[in-house]
């Protein structure tokens, strides 16, 4: 019997394993992350995991797996030796980048040195125009001196990326056909091929990206797969990407510039299939960690997606509009704003005598001085232990104890620098931390002309519970769900996402006298491709959902938009009804239609999906681990309206559908619920605790 | 009494407002200006104009905002209502030069002003003798365009259509800058409506009162930041080619007095105002100047009147750094730099081990306008003012390395050419062009534009022609910057500033300046120069040369041997 599914999520601190039986029973666990081999990790705790409930891992039949390993190569420079090759006068493109900083006046800022130093950026005479055009063609002798370059370099990787090879590819295929045929065994990563997407850095980069990691996550990859092997589980491994698609992993580690931000996609897509399980369209996704919180907006069921990220830019640091900071990879990703305010960041005065939270963190080691590791400075958590939120004697289900006196006295002494008492001083630190929060929440709402306060909050992540009620209050919002295990939800969601693959082909060409017939042979083509990768997975036919997009923009101008495609083969009606709906959407987006102005494609693309023949989503969610809470009430503080109360603690399960009214305290193994006064908490059916604006 | 924790809280949430009000216009612009270089700046000022809260400011705008509302206030004084958005763009009342279009919103709360929000836009083009408003060689400011006096673009809640009818007929590209002045002025009414929530939330009163005390809080944060820095005075000296119009070369002069818990930037000793229009206002010269300074403060140090407080800018009227009506000034952006690398010069000598030597650039400002094939205008404005970093102090200057003074990014390649005729044949490093120094300077870097139309009209402004930027400390400057147009295989030198016609098929080449080395070059690591030299960024002749390193031509490794002696004779 294979009914479990089992999904693993590794992040900085912690590796978050979840169970989920075909009943909706679910087990997890939370483990340390081993930063040098992070597989290690995770047979650990899946072992143990196993061996506590004991279920046989003959039971798993599917593993689904969000990673970070993708962006730590990237970050600690453990990719493989990429050599590049360019358009004659280009070489240095990737180094001179846009010429950005997160931050102005710091002096002593440096960009991320390129990921190919200029002796291995390479040139060959070829050029194409933005018509597409050849205006100097391919020196073929010139690619076959380079590959022998490659060759004597002991080079790893390659990647090709020619100016304007969003438009057309041949010049670049024409190359890596030489390249492949002369350096074989070195994969060779094309640019049109990857990402055809205008904007020669941010291209250059994205193939750069690919070949630096794809050998790292290709053994990533292989040697998970063993150790889940070595335990038992031989079911297929699928890798969360960012756009909030599964993957097999082998597939995946192809092209890992879209794993990049496997974790945080996990967890947007899981409160995305919840919402719609329970049927609501439109909420703010909350996940507040240790070091950073980050907010994503769902609006008609779906969220939005960025057409790039940046690895390694500490967005936490900077600010949505910067950048400058990392690496830019063109993969879609799931829009979410972050910033630097999570349990571990740290409370300090400046030299004007305010006080600030974060962006510096006391991250897992020596993290908050309650978790008496040797912390120093009062962070949130540290608050938040004071205000009687946490449990002073236990944290993950007693595995971790806290010092309260140690919290105590480093809040206090920031008290007494800005002459305020012990605990107005947590509560400041806690409400500074949520308006920072509050930025970010604002940031992904205004940037698509919504006001949050109609909206209602989905709370996760180890310390969501504790501040998602005081933000709602703040942000006017009346309702807030939290999620069973809201601890490891990243983990969780990963089971509920659907496999799906991407097929995506350069088409620069304007609706004005467009080819009908080649554009229709062009969608064939990539439909065709799509459903071979989806039956290589194991999809019989009607398992299979092919869905066609494309790329538009108006002719002239550079932002595009993608528009589905529904209806194929394209007729002469049907371009003209797509048309229109591009400029609505550009309406939308951007404030204004150009109707004098012609649309054009960019590219064009056919994702397949593989339906799963069960629900990816249980109907409810049981907790059969679920332990008993210590105490049963406490005082805890609520801001100088309230004071302090007498609070009672309980577990999720003392919770029913009746509401029952704040100050409550629901307190688990991953995660605590802070109840305040005026509102009210009770379940649903899928065992979301739900709380509610008024008794 | 000011509670430290509210305090916080209301400075959040006006910086927040801000900051939604730049996404607003992000979303809602048209311009490549506003949507890819971001040439814009968000803030509040409290009722009186004082300002109190900035989003992510261009450094140029940091000191600009409470004059252009302050000519905006001295011209309506009482005559002000709920639902009236101000607009300026004059220079000679507080503003900065005529692209910038300044707007400011009242909110209102019981009949009573609580504060002013403020958007500063870079307008693409304003009408005017030559498209973008950037020709250095203006002579009057009634060459450079539309100049809009303080007025109401909007009137208790209605738009004014007569202003926004002359600004569309007064522009060569009306879609753009009428959609982007419809996003600044959307912008406004949003962030009103969030400061009315704030209102709401803190009453009218309390919001008043914090807004003070957090300029009161900014100003005792920086003069206790200033009083942590030794006491010195530096002065520093340089020059701008020329004005634009063939008057020689400008002097700009500074003495910096950092004593107590004040600085004073003192600019006499420069040039008289001059012809041309690369004169920097008095505004923008303060801005530039509080902008330079603010590298010395904590990084989170809030941009509001109680930063500015302490610094006193002293730059004599009619002096190039400040003009007198009606001096043109569209190119001074140019100009703007020289206050810039004048005032961390004297920075540089005051705080040696804090301040590295000139970042690289020629300030480059480029137009070039036309019909395409279909007969159609277009209008090609590109900025790529910097290089790169100087080195030092404790490092090399980075190659390509953003500069902490501006944060314009460059013009992709491929989105030129696919909205302009025009075709980018090279852009990439120029060896040998990093000032040589213990640490190195950044490479100077090239461009090469090749015309696909028929005609256009190139517009220029650069400099660092005849001027290089400088070394320091021993350091040496960076390579000069250079330029020429070829024509049907002839080739014809161009000065760093000009308008002229270009045709089919020729190419414009533009080689901007190095940047400046930091310490003697012959202190530099000999193993640092032979790596440059593998890494094709130095020659093996220039590491001779400048730093008396011999590289072996075929293994291009380091002679160690070779380089001792060659070291010591140099020495001697």
């Amino acid at each position: 019997m294979t009914h479990f599914r089992l999904g693993v999520d590794i992040g900085g601190t912690f590796t978050d394993i979840v169970l989920l039986g075909a009943d909706g029973a679910l087990y997890n666990k939370k483990i340390l992350s081993t930063p040098d081999d992070y597989s290690r990790a995770i047979e650990d705790g899946v072992r143990s995991l196993l061996e506590t409930t004991g279920i046989p891992p003959t039971a798993i039949g599917e593993v689904a797996h969000g990673t970070t390993v993708a962006t730590n190569a990237i970050i600690e420079r453990k990719g493989v030796r990429v050599a590049l090759i360019t358009t004659e006068g280009f070489r240095d493109v990737l180094e001179i980048a846009r010429f950005r900083a997160p931050r102005l006046y710091d002096v002593s800022f440096r960009k991320p040195e390129p990921l190919v130093e200029r002796r291995l950026r390479f040139t060959v005479p070829e050029r194409i125009t933005a018509l597409g055009e050849i205006d100097l063609p391919l020196d073929k002798d010139s690619v076959a001196r380079v590959a022998a370059q490659c060759a004597a370099a002991d080079v790893n990787a390659v990647a090709v990326c020619f100016i304007n090879a969003y438009v057309s590819g041949e010049h670049e295929e024409a190359a890596a056909a030489i390249l492949r045929d002369k350096l074989p065994g070195i994969p060779v990563t094309v640019s049109s091929e990857l990402v055809p997407q205008i904007q020669e850095y941010e291209r250059t980069s994205t193939a750069v990206v690919n070949a630096y990691i794809r050998p790292v996550i290709e053994h990533y990859a292989e040697r998970l797969e063993t150790r889940l092997a070595d335990i038992g589980i031989t079911a297929p491994v699928n890798i969360m990407q960012s756009n909030g698609g599964v993957l097999p992993a082998k597939i995946a580690a192809r092209k890992p510039i879209f794993v990049i931000e496997s974790g945080p996609a996990a967890g947007v897509v899981g409160a995305q299939r919840l919402g719609a399980k329970l049927g609501i369209n439109d909420f703010i996704v909350f996940d507040m960690g240790g070091t950073t919180a980050k907010a994503t907006i769902i609006a008609d069921g779906a969220y939005a997606m960025a057409p790039e990220t940046e690895v390694g830019g500490d967005a936490a640091l900077g600010h949505r509009m910067t950048q400058g900071g990392g690496y830019i990879v063109q993969a879609p990703t799931i829009d979410i704003a972050e910033v630097g305010a999570g349990g571990g960041s740290i409370a300090w005065i400046d030299s004007g005598g305010g006080i600030q939270v974060g962006p510096r963190s006391a991250g897992a080691d020596p993290g908050p001085v309650c978790y008496g590791q040797g912390g120093q400075d009062a962070t949130v958590t540290d608050g938040n232990l004071l205000l009687g939120y946490l449990n002073p004697s236990a944290l993950v289900g007693g595995e971790l104890s806290l010092d309260r006196d140690g919290a105590e006295q480093a809040v206090a002494a920031l008290g007494e620098a800005i002459g305020m008492d012990t605990t107005d001083t947590a509560y400041g630190i806690h409400l500074i931390a949520n308006a920072r929060m509050m930025r970010a929440l604002s940031s992904v709402s205004s940037e698509r002309g919504l006001d949050p306060a109609g909206f209602p909050l989905l709370a996760f992540g180890g310390n969501g519970g504790v501040h998602v009620c005081n933000l709602a209050e703040a942000l006017g919002c009346q309702q807030i769900l939290v999620p069973p295990a809201a601890g490891l939800f990243s983990a969780l969601g990963l089971l509920f996402a659907d496999v799906e693959h991407q097929c995506i082909r350069a088409y620069y060409q304007s609706f004005d006298g467009l080819d009908l017939d080649a554009c229709n042979k062009t969608f064939a083509t990539l439909i065709d491709e799509a459903n071979t990768l989806i039956a290589a997975d194991g999809y019989a036919e009607q398992a299979r959902q092919i869905t066609c997009s494309a790329e538009l923009k108006y002719v002239g101008q550079n932002t595009a938009l993608a528009l589905s495609v529904p209806h194929l083969p394209l007729t002469l009606d049907s371009l003209a009804a797509l048309a229109e709906s591009f400029a609505v959407a550009h309406e939308a987006t951007f404030g204004y239609r150009s109707d004098e102005e012609s649309v054009q494609f960019v590219s064009l693309k056919a994702v397949g999906q593989g339906l799963s023949a069960t629900p990816r989503l249980p109907d409810s969610i049981t907790l059969p681990q679920q332990t008993q809470p210590i105490s049963a009430a406490r005082q805890a503080y609520y801001g100088p309206d309230h004071g302090w109360l007498e609070t009672p603690v309980v577990p999720r399960a003392a919770l029913n559908g009746t509401p029952k009214a704040g100050p409550l305290i629901v307190e688990e193994y991953d995660s605590t619920t802070v109840v305040r006064p005026g509102w009210n908490a009770q379940l649903d059916s899928w065992n979301n605790i739900v709380i509610n604006k008024g008794l | 009494m000011i509670d430290p924790i509210r305090l916080e809280l209301i400075k959040n949430a006006l910086v927040m407002v801000s900051d939604n009000m730049m996404v607003s216009v992000l979303r809602t612009s048209r311009s490549t200006l506003i949507k890819s270089n971001m040439d814009f700046s968000a803030s509040i000022l409290d009722a009186e104009g004082n300002m109190v809260a900035q989003g992510l400011a261009l450094p140029g705008h940091l000191g600009a905002t409470m004059p252009a509302l302050r000519g905006c206030l001295d011209y309506y004084g009482d005559d002000i209502e709920p639902g009236d958005i101000l607009a300026s763009n004059d220079p000679y009342a507080g503003g900065s030069h005529l692209n910038d279009i300044f707007m400011f919103k009242p909110v209102y709360r019981d009949g009573e002003r609580v504060c002013f929000l403020s958007l500063i836009l870079h307008h693409t083009d304003l009408g005017g003798r030559v498209a973008g408003g950037q020709a250095a060689d203006s002579d009057e400011i009634f060459q450079e365009g539309l100049r809009i006096p303080p007025s109401k673009i909007y009137v208790g809640g209605t738009a004014n259509d007569t202003l926004l009818r002359v600004i569309e007929h007064n522009t060569r590209v009306p879609d753009k800058v009428l959609g982007d002045v419809r996003a600044q002025v959307a912008a406004l009414i949003s962030g009103a409506g969030e400061i009315e929530k704030l209102i709401d939330t803190y009453g009218a009163g309390e919001l008043k009162t914090y807004m003070t005390a957090l300029i009161d809080y900014t100003e005792r944060l920086v003069r206790s930041s200033i009083r942590d820095l030794p006491d010195g005075e530096a002065e520093f000296t340089e020059y701008n080619d020329d004005d634009g119009v063939g008057g020689g070369a400008v002097t700009i002069h500074v003495k910096l007095t950092v004593k107590g818990d004040e600085i004073i930037a003192d600019f006499t000793g420069t040039s008289p105002q001059m012809g041309g229009a690369l004169h920097t206002n008095y505004w923008f010269t303060a801005s530039l100047t509080y902008a330079a300074l603010r590298t010395m403060l904590p990084a989170d140090t809030p941009n509001n009147v109680g930063f500015y407080r302490p610094i006193t800018v002293i730059a004599p009227e009619g002096s190039w750094v400040n003009p007198c009506f009606p001096a043109a000034l569209g190119g001074r952006g140019q100009g703007g730099y020289r206050v810039r690398t004048v005032v961390t010069g004297a920075l540089t000598k005051l705080f040696p081990d804090r301040m590295p030597a000139c970042p690289g650039g020629n300030e480059f400002g480029l137009s070039v306008t036309g019909m395409t094939a279909e007969q159609k205008r277009f209008l090609h404005v590109e900025f790529h003012n910097v290089t790169g970093r100087g080195g030092g102090p404790d490092a090399d200057g980075q190659d390509a390395g953003p500069y902490w003074l501006g944060n314009m990014a460059n013009t992709s390649v491929e989105i030129i050419e696919a909205e302009n005729p025009l075709m980018i044949e090279e852009y990439g490093f120029l060896p040998d062009t990093g000032g040589p120094g213990k640490y190195r300077g950044a490479l100077g870097l090239v461009r090469q534009y090749r015309l696909l139309a028929e005609d256009a009209i190139v517009q220029l402004r650069a400099d660092r022609h005849v001027y290089p930027c400088w070394g320091i400390f021993g350091g040496k400057p960076g390579g000069l910057s250079h330029s020429y147009f070829v024509r049907d295989g002839k080739r014809e030198e161009a000065p760093s500033k000009f308008v002229r016609p270009m045709k089919k098929g020729e190419t414009f080449r533009a080689e901007m300046a190095g940047s400046g080395g930091y310490g003697d070059p012959l202190e530099r690591d000999a193993n640092a120069v032979a790596e440059d030299v593998r890494e094709d960024k130095i020659s093996i002749a220039h590491a001779e040369n400048e730093y008396g390193v011999v590289v072996d031509h075929h293994a291009l490794t380091l002679d160690e041997p070779a380089t001792t002696t060659l070291r010591r004779e140099r020495l001697q």
